[in-house]
């Protein structure tokens, strides 16, 4: 039972991709600046506006594992899964599952200077706010200039991190200026900030405590408005006056409130519940089989990966010897089989997840390395030069986290394969919170772990190599856990920000080399987006074929995307 | 009297050591609230840094460098005020009286009036039990129950759920307090949910406590009977129903009584098992979500009303059995 819930959690820490085969038309993220107004043509799903009549309600099933507590303040990290998406829009989608291709929201276009250092967007006109008020340029201005007065709201660190200087509207186009180019925060700053209204966010206590404001009735652009809230349930209405003509098609969403995947695996299969995002153990006897109009799809997206402890002070892990020797016992295709039942797809050592992100994937690169397959016999002799034979095992520990039963049954795959290479595997099953607090401190050997994706590898391969995402041991390291510093890697990351498409996939493609050469992380499986849908009345749901969105109710602003899309087939008689 | 006020100086004593333990408790175990928030915010695939959410945190009243000491002075004050502050865990911002007057409620209801209950039941089927020992009854019944009350907990609620809750038209609903659709209010269509939403939950601790009563008040319904004043009564031709119930019944009563004022103290942290299977949003499951989340404010005040439910049924069952057994009045 306790185990499920913290299942979900890393279910969830992933952005997924999946986009083996993309369709024309997408343009890389910030890529194409063009001052074309026919750019607005939706790269989206679901096709044009208004092609279906409106009626149905969806019920989502995503564990929070918490009652809600009715606020929905999208600058609360805490709640703000129920505002983003549903009342609050950014300025664009950026599409993850197709390579970070853009469709126009609040924003119907956008021009980069040529350095990337500032960009102009094209805010839309005849968009009202859910009270009836206009909304222009100058709330797209109010909303990031609070996040600078206030530095709590400022969750992207835009203003401190990524180097936003200025925001100045000028009619109906808002500019961001830069202190060096900021292609990268693109994700963020136009496809994850939510746009508020000033009228409502320049009085009161929105005004006065803009971090802590509950927001209990929020108003927004959105296709959807909250009804009302209980701590038990969620219900939202279509927004009437919604600037998408026709949309949204469903007139309603409950959302209520599941503690723990028990329930909400019941109501899913049962189709009490049409919309879920958790992980179902033996997904097709317990779900798929209880309904031919139950479906899912698990999106690969970032990697799950042994995290060796790179600091010189771990005298068997900072060895590059025993990394490759480590690397070169795994069958990755068996730990992704036995461990993961098939639902995570094996990785590989480039660190760049593969179908999804096979743009920059350099496929011979790791077969001329030898980590296309298992190799005990590479991995011995590695292990004889780094002075360890039968009379002297290596032993190292790796921790993960209690109740996360499949990375357990990864783990003793794993231990099983280190075992034939002459490495002794301890598992050391920690509490959540001891874990992270050793996994964030550098205190380990080995830890099983996982990191959020984005647009493209470089999001992750960022978070995994950067030195400045690193910390001393026995400092919190933000996300470099592996303690992993390589001046040039840092380079390779600081020019992404300003290339080219191009020269951003042979970017990827040299850091990938590092993770090869170097073996700072090993991967073992892909972590995917879970998702469960019914289609006994709704349709218009992201699928393989039409990725147009993160399809887990848990990814935002994209659940706004499928909520947009979706359609009830009753209605349509 | 010396009885009662001495009972009363050890309430004051206990419930001052236990808010002391209450506070320095969380903050020994592993992790922060910052890190848990990390974890969690993570979900969402954002790319947040520590630093930012020690910016978000310090904004909602939680700045780990403060001195522990005055963090100590300030939280017996504000426990004492009532002044409980706001969630920092994943109710970030969420004022914890109104998460807690949210959940207390359910949580009252169903596993207090299930405790209730179970404790009635199980005592009156071990007076009837004892008193016709090897009768029908004392055969079957605590046998029965004894098993029961040794199943888990979650595996009861499983076969119940499995039993009567699945399918696709299931007899009752396996999850939630009430039907989402319905608002909450005084109609007969809510209470009604209400009551469908708590049967299978209810039976659950009813199945697994009722066994524990009834074996105790069974054998100490054997004891008492043995003891000449039993006798006595029977020799003066007392009816048996009076012996059952004033003579014997009455005494073999009092341990049970302790027993009782125990387990209700314990209705404030709820049947976290089963308000976890059932998805029933009640106090159990705000503590082990609070503990998760490393959310300081909640959960002290949670600690605090566990406390003070456990000290003052036992201070109540003090002065229950003051009133019951001459004993302890002559003593005092």
């Amino acid at each position: 039972m306790r185990g499920s819930i913290t299942r979900i959690a890393v279910a969830a820490i992933a952005v997924g991709a999946l986009t083996a085969a993309c369709g024309g038309g997408d343009k890389p993220i910030g890529s194409a600046s063009s001052s074309n107004p026919s750019s607005s043509t939706s790269t989206g799903g679901g096709g044009g506006t208004g092609e279906h009549k409106q009626g149905g309600t969806v019920t989502i099933a995503n564990v929070g594992g918490q009652t809600w507590p009715c606020q929905f303040n999208p600058f609360n990290p805490a709640v703000n899964q129920e505002a983003n998406g549903f009342v609050y829009e950014p300025l664009t989608f950026v599409n993850v599952l197709k390579a970070g291709a853009t469709t126009p929201m609040l924003a119907t276009d956008f021009t980069w200077s040529p350095k990337k250092d500032s960009i102009v967007f094209t805010i839309r006109d005849g968009v009202k706010w859910s009270d009836g008020q206009p909304f222009t340029a100058d709330d797209v201005v109010y909303t990031f200039t609070r996040m600078k007065e206030q530095p709590a709201l400022d969750l992207y660190s835009l203003w401190t991190g990524a180097g936003l200087t200025s925001v100045t509207a000028a009619g109906n186009k808002v500019t961001l200026k830069f202190k060096a180019a900021a292609e990268p925060y693109f994700f963020n700053f136009a496809g994850q900030v939510g746009i508020v209204p000033k009228h409502i966010w320049s009085t009161g206590e929105a005004a006065s405590k803009p971090a802590t404001w509950t927001d209990p009735k929020p108003v927004g652009t959105g296709p959807f408005t909250v009804e009302s809230c209980t701590s038990n349930n969620i219900t939202y209405v279509a927004n009437p006056s919604y600037w998408q003509p026709g949309k949204p098609y469903v007139q309603k969403v409950q959302y209520p409130a599941y503690l723990d995947n028990n329930p909400a695996n019941l109501d899913l299969a049962s189709g009490k519940a049409q919309w879920g995002g958790q992980y179902i153990p033996n997904i097709d006897n317990f779900y798929k089989a209880k309904s031919p109009e139950n479906n899912y799809w698990f999106p690969p997206t970032a990697n799950v990966a042994i995290v060796p402890n790179n600091d010189p002070s771990r005298p068997a892990t900072s060895k590059l010897a025993v990394r490759q020797a480590i690397a070169y016992a795994l069958d990755r295709e068996q730990i992704s089989k036995i461990g993961e039942s098939g639902y995570q797809p094996a990785a590989n050592q480039s660190g760049v997840v593969s179908p999804t992100f096979d743009k920059y994937y350099d496929k011979d690169a790791v077969a001329a390395a030898g980590y296309d397959k298992q190799n005990l016999d590479k991995a011995k002799q590695l292990l004889q030069t780094a002075g360890y034979s039968d009379s002297n095992k290596l032993k190292l520990s790796i921790i993960t986290v209690t109740g996360y039963t499949d990375w357990d049954a990864s783990l003793a795959v794993v231990k099983q394969q280190l075992a034939k290479a002459g490495i002794d595997l301890t598992i050391q099953d920690l509490q959540q919170q001891s874990y992270n607090q050793k996994l964030f401190t550098g205190d380990y050997d080995l830890a099983y772990a996982s990191q959020s994706g984005g647009p493209t590898p470089y999001y992750e391969l960022r978070q995994l190599l950067y030195s400045k995402n690193s910390a001393p041991i026995g400092k919190q390291a933000s996300s470099n856990y592996s303690r992993y510093m390589k001046p040039e890697v840092d380079k390779l990351f600081d020019q992404y920000a300003s290339a080219d498409p191009d020269t951003q996939v042979k970017l990827i493609k040299q850091i990938s080399s590092y993770m090869i050469k170097d073996v700072p992380v090993i991967p073992t499986t892909e972590s995917v987006d879970w998702y469960q849908y019914n289609t006994k009345d709704l349709d218009g749901w992201p699928t393989q074929d039409n990725p147009y969105a993160q399809p887990a109710p848990y990814n935002i602003p994209d659940v706004g995307q499928v909520l947009t899309n979706l359609y009830s087939k009753s209605a349509q008689k | 009297m010396r009885y009662l006020i001495r009972r009363l100086g050890f309430f004051v004593l206990t419930l001052w050591a236990a808010m002391t333990l209450n506070f320095f408790i969380p903050r020994m175990m592993p992790g922060s609230p910052e890190q848990a928030l990390r974890e969690r915010f993570s979900k969402g695939g954002s790319v947040v840094t520590p630093e930012q959410l020690r910016t978000v945190l310090a904004e909602f009243g939680f700045d780990p460098g403060k001195n522990l000491m005055l963090q100590y002075l300030e939280y017996l004050k504000s426990m004492v005020t009532g002044h409980w502050g706001v969630s920092i865990g994943s109710s970030l911002g969420a004022p914890v009286t109104s998460l807690i007057g949210s959940a207390l409620p359910w949580t009252l209801g169903l596993v207090g009036i299930a405790t209730v209950l179970a404790f009635v039941l199980g005592t009156l089927i071990g007076t009837v039990a004892g008193w016709r020992r090897g009768g029908l009854i004392d055969g079957i019944v605590p046998p029965v129950f004894i098993v029961t009350s040794a199943l888990p907990y979650f595996w009861v609620a499983l076969l119940l759920i499995s039993l009567f809750a699945i399918g696709s038209n299931p007899i009752l609903p396996n999850d939630f307090n009430y039907d989402q659709g319905l608002t909450p209010g005084f109609s007969g269509e809510f209470i009604w949910s209400v009551v469908k939403h708590g049967i299978l939950p209810a039976s659950t601790i009813l199945v697994t406590a009722v066994g524990g009563w009834i074996l105790t008040m069974r054998n100490n319904m054997v004891t008492t009977l043995a003891e000449d004043y039993v006798r006595m009564a029977r020799a003066k031709g007392i009816p048996g129903r009076k012996i059952m119930f004033g003579y014997a019944g009455r005494n073999a009563f009092l341990p049970n009584l302790s027993g009782f004022a125990m387990s209700l103290g314990f209705v404030i942290s709820g049947t976290i098992l089963v308000e976890y299977v059932f998805n029933y949003p009640g106090l159990g499951y705000m503590f082990y979500n609070a503990t998760v989340s490393t959310d300081y404010p909640l959960l002290q005040a949670l600690f605090l009303l566990v406390t003070l439910a456990v000290l003052i049924c036992v201070l109540l069952c003090d002065f229950a059995v003051f009133l019951l057994d001459p004993r302890a009045r002559t003593k005092g």
